[in-house]
């Protein structure tokens, strides 16, 4: 059933590259006159820790702007997504601004990673949208675990689970709640075209298997695994991206709910440290 | 806390207190013939920390049914509680069930533990259900709890999620909607006026209110976090010892789940969570 789900998820991710590549929102032509593709709200918080030489492991990194930007910096990264067509993407776009020898790229899902890549990291980093595509967060956490330095930092900017509960047609006066926040495992299908990137897309692969994980899967298992928490921090905005009507850009150009209920949770990031010498 | 929260809910926890000890929720008849008020989550998961001689401190403890539970099982425990009555109530149910010389309760507001422990240092702090809604800072909560944590010692809380604490507890059955805000906000209390009590939806409450104040998990753990203590586990529940709504359906263990209407249980939404944080031993302890 995994591979399954995985294949179902690799086509969409796959298709989607294309469709990122020329999008508005991830403005790759801005990449490449030199903009940063991250956050505010990671470059605050992680920015610090990232300087020249830091060895990064972005998990999940698409077809890798966050990791390229991240290069720029002077970081040494290495970038992992499981659709080719992302990877295959990230080592041109490398190539393209001149990162490629600090820039490596790996086709990989999560769990299978330890198979194609060894070494240890200063910092691994994962972000926005990436935890709804994973079914197992035990065997992430320890993938996290096995690859970073004792010392080492993970961090994930991600969108609350919070929000994944509201009803599609909720409304800012009435935000109701039509989602599970506990999946045990199996995950929900949904059949939409569209993109997030571009909603008036035409699509041809629109089935996707998802699984929301609340803050206790996501934290519990790095716990266990000898992480230790720095922070977490929840925000009542959050970057470009969630397709919700209840949402409106404010004047920074992030995402907040409309209406009395501006303070609803919309991201959360969370710093850890892997213990030990 | 300003005068008038503090005033207000403490003439509510003085009612209550007197509405609880003839409770069946509370049961005292049962505790006094030899039964764990406990619930089986805190005895999984702080039981293994408690032993005989085990020193424990419970804040916010009401009239010490939790407190002196914990000492039948071998602790010392302190209980501490800003309700006189409750504390009085404490004390005689400790004296009734033979445990008055390893129970001590204090009556002190959260904030004032410091004048009453002084420099004590506990092996076991624990707090409870529905405990931090009524503490307007837990910056300060979190210092009480560090310095009176031995080092190596372990800090225990079973609270309401605070998702769930975000629903409409006045929505019809089967509506879950969004009413109230997610995030801490110090200066602004949700005030309440009072029908009933968890306990005994029906009891007399007129004219009370509770002063009441949101704390989302980054506030809680962020306060922990920067007291010193080190987050040992998070576990999230979809059940809650009392109800959200009078249409939650209660099991043979006492928990109140969402039905699912068809005479089962929803187990989809997070309704209270667990934490335990430990004071870091330092260098050679």
């Amino acid at each position: 059933m995994l591979d399954d789900y995985l294949k179902a998820n690799l086509a969409v991710w796959d298709e989607a590259v294309g469709l990122h590549v020329g999008s508005e929102l991830y403005d790759v032509a801005g990449f490449k006159a030199g903009r940063t593709a991250l956050s505010a709200i990671e470059l605050d918080e992680l920015g610090p820790l990232v300087g020249e030489g830091t060895k990064l492991l972005h998990l999940q990194c698409h077809f890798g702007l966050d990791t390229l930007s991240w290069a720029r910096r002077g970081a040494v990264v290495t970038g992992v997504d499981f659709s080719g067509e992302g990877i295959g993407t990230a080592r041109a776009l490398a190539a393209e601004v001149g990162l490629s020898e600090r820039a490596v790229f790996v086709q990989s899902d999560v769990a299978t990673l330890p198979d194609k890549l060894s070494g240890t990291f200063d910092v691994v980093f994962t972000s926005w949208g990436a935890l709804i595509w994973l079914g197992d967060l035990e065997r992430w956490a320890e993938v996290i675990a096995g690859f970073l330095r004792p010392g080492g930092t993970f961090y994930i900017a991600e969108f609350h689970p919070c929000v994944f509960l509201l009803a599609d047609d909720a409304t800012p006066d009435d935000l109701r709640i039509d989602y599970p926040y506990f999946m045990y495992g199996v995950p929900q299908r949904f059949d939409e075209d569209g993109d997030y990137a571009d909603p008036d897309a035409k699509v041809q692969n629109t089935v996707t298997f998802e699984w929301l994980h609340g803050f206790g899967e996501i934290i519990d298992p790095l716990l266990r695994r000898g992480l230790r928490l720095d922070f977490l921090h929840e925000l009542p905005y959050t970057i470009r991206g969630l397709q919700f009507p209840f949402l409106e850009k404010d004047e920074r150009g992030m995402q907040r709910v409309k209406g009395h209920h501006e303070g609803f949770p919309l991201s959360f990031t969370l710093k850890m440290t892997k213990e030990g010498p | 806390m300003d005068d008038e929260a503090r005033a207000a809910n403490l003439a509510l926890w003085n009612r209550w207190t007197r509405i609880h000890e003839k409770s069946a929720f509370y049961d005292v008849d049962g505790f006094l013939a030899g039964k764990s008020s406990l619930w089986p989550l805190e005895l999984e998961e702080l039981g293994p920390y408690v032993q005989a001689g085990t020193t424990l401190l419970h804040l916010q403890c009401h009239f010490g049914l939790d407190t002196l539970s914990w000492a039948r099982m071998g602790a010392d425990v302190v209980g501490l509680d800003f309700s006189d009555e409750a504390i009085e109530l404490a004390r005689r149910l400790a004296g009734k069930a033979g445990l008055s010389d390893r129970a001590e309760f204090i009556c002190s507001d959260l904030y004032d533990a410091d004048l009453y422990l002084g420099e004590r240092l506990f092996d076991v702090v624990f707090v409870s259900w529905g405990a931090i809604e009524w503490l307007p800072d837990l910056e300060r909560w979190a210092g009480i709890i560090a310095r009176h944590l031995r080092p190596g010692g372990a800090f225990y809380l079973a609270e309401m999620h605070p998702f769930a604490q975000t629903l409409d507890d006045e929505a019809p059955e089967g509506v879950l909607r969004v009413r109230y805000p997610y995030f801490a906000a110090p200066d602004q209390p949700v005030v309440d006026a009072i029908h009933g009590s968890y306990a005994d939806p029906d009891a007399d409450t007129d004219g009370l209110f509770a002063h009441c104040w949101a704390h989302d998990f980054a506030e809680v753990l962020g306060a922990l976090t920067s007291a010193g203590l080190r987050l040992e586990h998070l576990h999230e529940f979809p059940c809650s010892p009392a109800p959200f709504w009078d249409w939650m359906v209660q099991d043979e263990d006492r928990w109140w789940w969402l039905p699912d209407g068809k005479g089962g249980r929803r187990r989809d939404l997070p309704f209270t969570y667990s934490l335990r944080a430990t004071r870091p031993a330092g260098p050679g302890e």
